[in-house]
């Protein structure tokens, strides 16, 4: 019959072969290899300071006969140390849930097992499929005065280990992140970019329980954020961004008032509106070509500037001219 | 914070300048829409909040080891209830009538403001007695502000004071222990009501709408 067997990594294995004497005549196997005599004392195989390579399929052969007459499954590992545990409420009012894992591996199952002790009353935290290693609670009542305390006790072949978290109902509400952020340029507006998100659906009751937000921007080539903080609305126009550069964006949110902030949303990127990029030449070459009619030059931009300006008069070539130099100048410098 | 603290510090010195003269019987004609003194109502319980976290710090360490331990968690002892519980469960929660919940919190703050000023009257410090005075007042404009959302939609005020005057039924504590056990609930108490009337305060906001309504605030023999 088949046996597993656990060991802590650097302890020191001794394996009997089943039933047979010491002074029997048997070969062991490790994974289907033999193992050489040099690690027998007699019919016991001895494992020194064993380690993570070497668990496996040990098994134990009559010398002779090669019957099979012991076999067992050797599991190095660790005991468990102290596990972390997080507990929170990312759908006040209705409940909470923790979530654990081991700061490291033990690399042998484990098995959990969480308490949840409100007052006198001991609550039943329901673990859930998926992921694993989570449980949740629902509230029966709210405002509560007392403090909850989630014991959590892990255990393995090889020992155990727990930790505690006490915390007021308040303490530990925390939103996720808002949901289907979309920051939009607006045309006509180089300086402004629109941003909308939704509450997290998660969160279940945001008519009783007011969420604001906290909105977050820099230009991608700068490391300076600017921050917005939002008490209500699910939308926000940003009208100082600068002209043409592209902006990275997120928000978080917080009940209006207990807890802590949520993380930051998944980053939108978005670049405000800028006029349609023109073809800039001269003012020499317009003059020339205003005459010329076999020229293949589009109608030169600058003459559009000093519309808009309305410049009017003999003065307006010269004028156009410096402004067609200017933009041109610009552009150079922020292509 | 720091922004929020300067907001909350203007709105409740608005509210206290509106509130506080009702004391002596004046008739101070405002117009009020039950919309905005709602607003009000709930931008006081958020300053009271943060009012007393310093309070309660300064308070817990005058006390001592081990009410001043951040995980104190020491069972409820069964003495009378002195102050209605801010618990309750999230169903009836949810239900309350607009009057019954404005009642509650009502209620709830006139005894504790109540035991607040026995305290005051006990307490070693100069310094505590004086953050208790600030808080007491704060309070007492949070108990007026409630009484005129509630008079504003036409409710009556609960009977008041209603039984405890100066320290209530509950008898007295027989060892400074328990007595400062006893300090150490009223404070959790009144912490746990300023954070449901924020919601209670948010859920009435919702419903009430913010038409104006022009209104007599008149004096209530407090």
């Amino acid at each position: 019959d088949s046996h597993i067997q656990y060991e802590r990594v650097g302890a020191d294995v001794t394996m009997k072969c089943g039933s047979m004497d010491w002074d029997a005549a048997v070969t062991w196997t490790a994974n289907g290899t033999d193992i050489d005599e040099s690690h027998l004392n007699g019919s016991y195989l001895i494992l020194k300071n064993v380690d993570l390579s070497q668990s496996g399929q040990y098994s134990c052969y009559e010398g002779s006969s090669w019957h099979l007459k012991y076999q067992t499954s050797l599991r190095v590992g660790t005991p468990p140390k102290e596990p972390l545990l997080m507990c929170r409420s990312n759908n006040y009012p209705k409940g909470f849930y923790c979530s654990w894992h081991l700061p490291t591996p033990t690399y042998i199952p484990n098995s959990f097992n969480i308490s949840v002790i409100h007052g006198t009353k001991d609550m039943v935290c329901e673990k859930d499929t998926i992921p694993k290693n989570r449980c949740h609670i629902r509230y029966l009542q709210l405002f509560s005065t007392v403090k909850y305390k989630v014991t959590l006790t892990v255990t393995n072949a090889l020992g155990k280990n727990f930790t505690t978290l006490t915390f007021d109902e308040f303490a530990i509400v925390k939103p996720d992140p808002p949901e289907s952020v979309v920051a939009k340029p607006v045309p006509n507006n180089p300086r402004r970019l629109e941003v909308s998100w939704q509450n997290p659906s998660s969160w279940p009751d945001p008519e009783s329980f007011p969420l604001k937000f906290f909105l977050r921007y820099r230009p991608l080539i700068l490391d300076q954020w600017q921050h917005v903080e939002l008490s209500d609305g699910t939308s926000h126009t940003i009208t100082d961004a600068y002209a043409g550069k592209e902006y990275i964006i997120q928000v978080a949110a917080k009940d209006n008032d207990i807890g802590t902030w949520s993380d930051w949303s998944v980053a939108v990127h978005a670049t405000p509106w800028t006029e349609e990029p023109k073809h800039l030449t001269t003012e020499a070459q317009i003059t020339e070509t205003t005459s010329a009619s076999t020229s293949s030059f589009m109608a030169p931009p600058t003459t559009k500037i000093c519309d808009k300006g309305a410049v009017v008069g003999s003065g307006a070539m010269a004028v156009c001219w410096t402004a067609g130099l200017v933009v041109a100048a610009y552009s150079v410098l922020f292509i | 914070s720091p922004t929020g603290d300067s907001w909350g510090i203007f709105t409740f010195l608005c509210a206290a300048l509106c509130n506080l003269p009702a004391l002596p019987a004046l008739n101070c004609s405002e117009e009020l829409g039950a919309g905005q003194s709602i607003q009000q109502t709930y931008d006081l319980t958020r300053y009271l909040e943060h009012q007393l976290r310093t309070l309660a710090g300064t308070y817990l360490n005058y006390l001592g080891p081990p009410f001043n331990e951040p995980d104190f968690n020491p069972p409820r002892l069964a003495r009378a209830e002195r102050v209605p519980s801010a618990t309750v469960d999230l169903d009836l929660w949810r239900g309350l009538t607009d009057n019954a919940r404005l009642a509650a919190n009502y209620r709830a703050y006139s005894r504790l403001l109540c035991y607040l000023r026995v305290l005051d009257g006990q307490v070693g410090t100069a310094e505590l007695r004086h953050r208790l005075a600030h808080f007491c007042a704060s309070l007492q404009g949070l108990v007026l502000s409630i009484g005129g959302v509630m008079s504003s939609l036409g409710y009556p005020l609960p009977a008041g004071p209603a039984g405890p005057s100066a320290p209530p039924g509950a008898p007295a504590a027989p060892n400074d222990f328990l007595k400062k056990m006893d300090d150490f609930w009223l404070l959790k108490e009144l912490q746990t009501w300023l954070w449901r009337s924020a919601k209670d305060f948010n859920r009435l906001k919702k419903k009430v709408p913010p038409a104006v309504v022009t209104l007599r605030l008149e004096a209530r023999g407090f």
